[in-house]
């Protein structure tokens, strides 16, 4: 496994997105907890004061005397001082209770809090009441709260290690998730690097979960093998043009040189004349065949779409075609379909590409033999199908007799420029259609299928 | 570029006055060669390299024929120009010179006032092929040519019938037969290129890979030149067609 430097993880979106969980979370859980700690002290001390209250009214309601041997006896009860109710005289003496002096206080009937220091030295808070008597006397009633207040303590420190913890492991599981993105991206990039390099057959790693990072790498895979057919198909343009080019040219020159040679009379210069721009006519036929194509790939010619009938295209390639297949003694058949024949498309060009493919399909096949042109329709679908008796197409190049200039060794001494069939791939490709060469013993049948349209 | 000299229509030329022609294009080779190849088909040339002096030019002096670029440098490129000629009320006829070969480019061309269009890159031969059949439609129709039969040598073609003679022989065509000849008849004398005819008679453009029209017009000699009769329907080497009178 790689190495990941820490300095790198805080850049990942992984560990980005776990610490804005991490926050909002915590975030949370500190309200949640401070209002049950709020509320929690608040029902307590609200349940002590209420008590006080309670006694406080008690007490006022007993006669004086009474009260002051009840006093007395409840604090030789309660050893501890747990509640430490004391009777002080006016002048703040006290006359019975533990307390030996007055706390200071804001006001009569209001609850406060205190620190006792006992006389065994432990501090307690007390929370009190002090009432004036109607005798003239002073009567504080008080409660230890050092139980709500260890209580409040531990719902603190609960809060405290409880957030702590959240946030370390909060923190760990980004640095974990960034981690691992970091190292998937870290896949992903070296990937892209060598694939940068040169190797445009490398693809990038999917774990097959179909993920984000997988759904992407999926569309950039996509995009990789169209970039490859591209390169290839561009490289083997260079290398055709290369090839076919080379040969009109070095018969073009060496024709105009010969006659720059040789003394030719009039009649021998015209037809070295004639000669030579026939070879520049079929040059420029290649190069505006080229052309062509080029500007099918990179138009935007969809927009132009309308409404075609296959038929109507078939009829009109097969009536022109008729004539050429006739003095070969072949037969062109045409079987029209007789659901929906429409798509959405160019006429112009899938016109051409139906000429291109019976031209083929007449080039290619010896005299006499049949050539059928068949549109047919389902539900969903509508093709074209155009098949011959010739030699057909090995299956290894059925894939390549699309690609530009290219020309099978047994049709190296046909006449044409191997774009026929480039040119239909274009549009076929242009109008979202299939295109498919296949075997049919003999002959070879090419399928051009696209998507019906109703009308 | 390819340029070919047409040696036809030579005796056409001399019965008519010379056709002045106006060249809007900004490529000074291009420009020179259709300077050269117009001059030699006998027209007379006036060469202008951007659509505002080609727009000032087709408004202050009077032109047979326009030859615009699609695309020239400056504001007024050539549908720019074409539409402002148009609304100033010139219908000079317009050919469009265009690298854009697409459909909806042409229709765009033609849309905007244009009367024909080719894509470059070009052979000379259809250009002035072109040209003189827009000269030719310009021209006010004769006597002849608004009666409902045309009429070249002993070749009759009833246009309202559809219906062809060739002295006292009925010939019987196929529609498209029938379309072609016609077309041809009525550019009689002139040269008629493959992509032309390919354009008038089949409706769609011309892809020029296949011998399929030579098939079509090889019918159609058979049919029209029988055994007895002279040739009328010839062909002219890298060029087309061209159906004239044998005498």
């Amino acid at each position: 496994m790689s190495y990941v430097r820490l300095s790198e993880i805080p850049r990942t979106i992984s560990f980005r997105t776990a610490l804005m969980f991490l926050a909002l979370f915590g975030c949370s859980f500190f309200a949640l907890f401070g209002y049950i700690y709020w509320q929690t002290t608040g029902y307590l001390i609200s349940e002590v004061d209420t008590a006080l209250h309670r006694e406080v009214d008690r007490q006022n309601a007993q006669e004086p005397a009474l009260r002051r041997t009840e006093i007395l006896k409840h604090t030789e009860q309660d050893p501890e001082g747990r509640l430490p109710y004391t009777l002080f005289d006016s002048a703040g003496t006290t006359i019975a209770g533990a307390l030996s002096t007055l706390p200071t206080f804001s006001a009569y009937d209001k609850p406060a809090e205190f620190f006792w220091d006992k006389a065994n030295g432990h501090d307690r808070p007390i929370r009190y009441l002090v009432h004036k008597l109607d005798d003239g006397s002073t009567l504080l009633i008080g409660q230890d709260i050092h139980d709500i207040r260890e209580f409040d303590e531990l719902l603190v420190n609960a809060l405290v290690s409880g957030g702590s913890l959240l946030i370390v492991v909060g923190l760990l599981g980004a640095i974990a998730l960034g981690v691992s993105a970091r190292r998937r991206l870290d896949v992903l990039s070296r990937s892209i690097k060598i694939i940068v390099e040169g190797d445009l057959s490398g693809r990038l790693p999917t774990r097959g979960n179909n993920d984000d990072i997988d759904r992407i790498a999926g569309v950039v895979n996509g995009m990789l093998d169209a970039l490859e057919r591209l390169m290839s198909e561009v490289k083997g343009v260079c290398d055709d043009i290369a090839h076919d080019l080379r040969t009109p040219l070095t018969r073009l020159i060496a024709g105009l040189e010969r006659a720059q040679r040789r003394n030719l009379t009039q009649k021998e210069y015209a037809s070295a004349i004639d000669t030579a721009i026939e070879d520049a006519k079929g040059l420029m036929q290649t190069f505006r065949a080229l052309l062509r194509i080029s500007e099918i790939e990179g138009s935007a010619r969809r927009s132009n779409f309308t409404l075609v009938g296959f038929n109507q295209i078939c009829a009109d390639a097969v009536e022109l075609f008729e004539p050429l297949a006739d003095e070969r003694g072949m037969n062109l058949e045409f079987k029209p379909c007789e659901g929906v024949d429409t798509v959405m498309g160019d006429s112009q060009l899938l016109f051409d590409a139906v000429c291109n493919l019976i031209d083929n399909a007449i080039k290619f096949s010896p005299d006499g033999s049949d050539v059928e042109v068949t549109v047919s329709a389902d539900s969903n679908n509508c093709g074209i199908s155009i098949r011959d008796h010739g030699p057909g197409i090995p299956e290894e190049e059925r894939e390549a007799v699309f690609r530009r200039l290219y020309r099978s060794e047994s049709s190296r001494h046909t006449p044409g420029n191997g774009l026929g069939l480039s040119m239909v791939s274009a549009v076929a490709r242009l109008h979202d259609m299939s295109l498919q060469v296949h075997d049919a013993r003999p002959g070879c049948r090419v399928d051009l299928i696209g998507k019906a349209q109703n009308a | 570029m390819i340029y070919i000299g047409l040696l036809i229509s030579s005796q056409e030329l001399s019965a008519t006055p010379m056709t002045h022609v106006l060249v809007i294009e900004d490529d000074p080779v291009t420009s020179r060669e259709i300077e050269a190849a117009l001059q030699d088909h006998g027209f007379d040339v006036t060469l202008v390299n951007n659509g505002r002096e080609g727009l000032l030019a087709a408004i202050s002096d009077t032109f047979d024929i326009i030859v615009l670029d699609r695309m020239l440098p400056g504001a007024l490129d050539g549908l720019g120009m074409l539409t402002a000629l148009r609304a100033s009320g010139i219908t000079t006829p317009v050919l469009i010179l265009s690298a854009l070969s697409a459909l909806d480019e042409r229709v765009r061309g033609l849309r905007a006032g244009g009367d024909d269009y080719l894509t470059k890159p070009f052979e000379f031969i259809e250009l002035t092929a072109r040209l003189d059949a827009l000269n030719r439609r310009r021209a006010p129709p004769s006597a002849a040519n608004r009666d409902s039969r045309l009429r070249i040598g002993n070749l009759e073609i009833d246009l309202l019938r559809r219906s062809v003679r060739r002295g006292e022989r009925q010939i019987d065509l196929l529609p498209r037969e029938y379309a072609l000849l016609e077309y041809l008849a009525q550019h009689a004398g002139q040269v008629v290129t493959r992509t032309m005819l390919f354009e008038a008679v089949w409706n769609y453009s011309y892809d020029d890979r296949t011998n399929v029209i030579d098939v079509h017009i090889g019918r159609l000699r058979h049919k029209i030149d029988g055994e007895g009769d002279s040739p009328m329907l010839q062909t002219i080497r890298g060029a087309g067609y061209v159906l004239r009178s044998p005498e």
